[in-house]
């Protein structure tokens, strides 16, 4: 995915930091998907931040490995999972 | 008398909101809203205009904002309207048949509801009366929730979750304990100063207007034990505003309900709570407060 669409899809959610957590809801017109939001653990919430900031996943993948004591095969895995799971939130 | 000139008018109280109804043509409420007649000379929050033509073709060519269905009913349609909201109401037994189509300002204060008047005529049959309810809470720090509420006279507690978790059973597990229920399966919650209260709204059935303070909210579920775990911060806030009635279309709406969820966490205790449905639970909520 890249930067147009990152940041597309982070436009269509409502983000509140509450004690350094996030709490993210979607905004959508399905009614099913209505009472779905969630709060983000850590890297999470590093590629929230970060995803309307970038020009590909793959440099939210690069972002996580410099932040965080993980491989870049289980980052990109984070990254596409994170992704994936708001795309199943709209 | 003129098409623009109302010759029926009564006031409701909901959850101390007064609403002032006009009307074309005289009309009986449903019986819920009994017991919410209240004197009209009371400030009004809120006024709903209602007329006896449906014109069908408002918004013609207009795409829908929000479309409220599932696969066995559909309830409603939201357009964007002159600043304000538009909406398409079904028939809940037809649904390819309209019901009503209403108009709210931008204000979210002035609705116009146009029904049918060649049968039955009603402005506030089911679904619009609950919709206007819900958009009484939008910009006004209050919310309706699915959730059911008992009061004991000192503390108000309120029990939340999906439809079979066992707010009903809850209910009437306190109301043998001598608590009042304010209702059992929908509520609007205040912000009225610093503190929350809640309120009943009409049902399909009669009870009078109740109100208590909301000093606890339970998110419950069956358990083979009772079991309790206090929540914070924005797993709280996150977990209750799952259980409030919303039209998340509008990042403004959805920003003013986390910011009212988040000030709701803050100053309400908010659990999640495994209960066997037996007076056990009385005494255990009560152990852990």
């Amino acid at each position: 995915m890249n930067t147009e669409n990152l940041s597309k899809l982070k436009s269509r959610f409502v983000s509140r930091e509450v004690d350094k957590e996030l709490i993210l809801v979607p905004l959508t017109g399905n009614i099913a998907k209505m009472n779905e939001m969630f709060t983000l653990n850590e890297t999470a919430k590093l590629i929230w931040e970060n995803m309307d900031k970038v020009d590909s996943e793959e440099s939210l993948t690069d972002l996580i490995t410099t932040e965080f004591d993980v491989s870049h095969e289980i980052a990109s895995a984070d990254v596409s999972a994170f992704i994936k799971h708001l795309e199943t939130m709209l | 008398m003129g098409q623009n000139e109302a010759n029926y008018e009564f006031c409701l109280n909901i959850a101390d909101f007064i609403i002032q109804i006009k009307s074309d043509i005289a009309f009986q409420p449903e019986t819920g809203y009994e017991s919410f007649f209240t004197d009209k000379k009371q400030t009004t929050d809120f006024v709903v205009n209602c007329k006896a033509e449906i014109p069908l073709t408002i918004f013609a060519g207009q795409n829908p904002v929000f479309e409220a269905e599932n696969e066995q009913q559909k309830f409603y349609d939201i357009y964007r309207h002159n600043e304000g909201l538009g909406f398409i109401i079904y028939n809940q037994q037809n649904k390819n048949t309209i019901q009503q189509i209403a108009l709210l300002d931008k204000d979210f204060r002035n609705w116009t509801i146009y029904s049918s008047s060649e049968t039955d005529y009603n402005p506030l049959r089911y679904p619009m009366g609950p919709i206007i309810m819900h958009y009484m809470t939008i910009k006004t720090n209050s919310v309706m929730m699915h959730a059911s509420c008992a009061f004991d006279g000192q503390r108000g507690r309120m029990f939340s979750g999906f439809s079979g978790v066992g707010k009903s059973t809850m209910s009437r597990i306190w109301a043998e304990a001598g608590s009042t229920i304010i209702n059992d399966d929908r509520l609007i919650i205040r912000e009225l100063g610093n503190k929350f209260f809640v309120y009943n709204t009409p049902m399909y059935y009669k009870d009078i207007p109740k109100k208590a303070p909301l000093n606890a909210v339970y998110l419950i579920h069956h358990s083979p034990e009772n079991k309790i775990q206090k929540l914070k911060g924005a797993l709280a806030a996150s977990r209750t505003m799952a259980f409030c009635i919303q039209n998340n279309y509008d990042q403004n709406f959805v920003a003013e309900r986390l910011d009212f969820f988040v000030r709701l966490a803050a100053a309400v205790d908010i659990y999640d709570l495994g209960f066997v449905p037996n007076a056990s639970v009385i005494e255990f909520i009560k152990a852990h407060e």
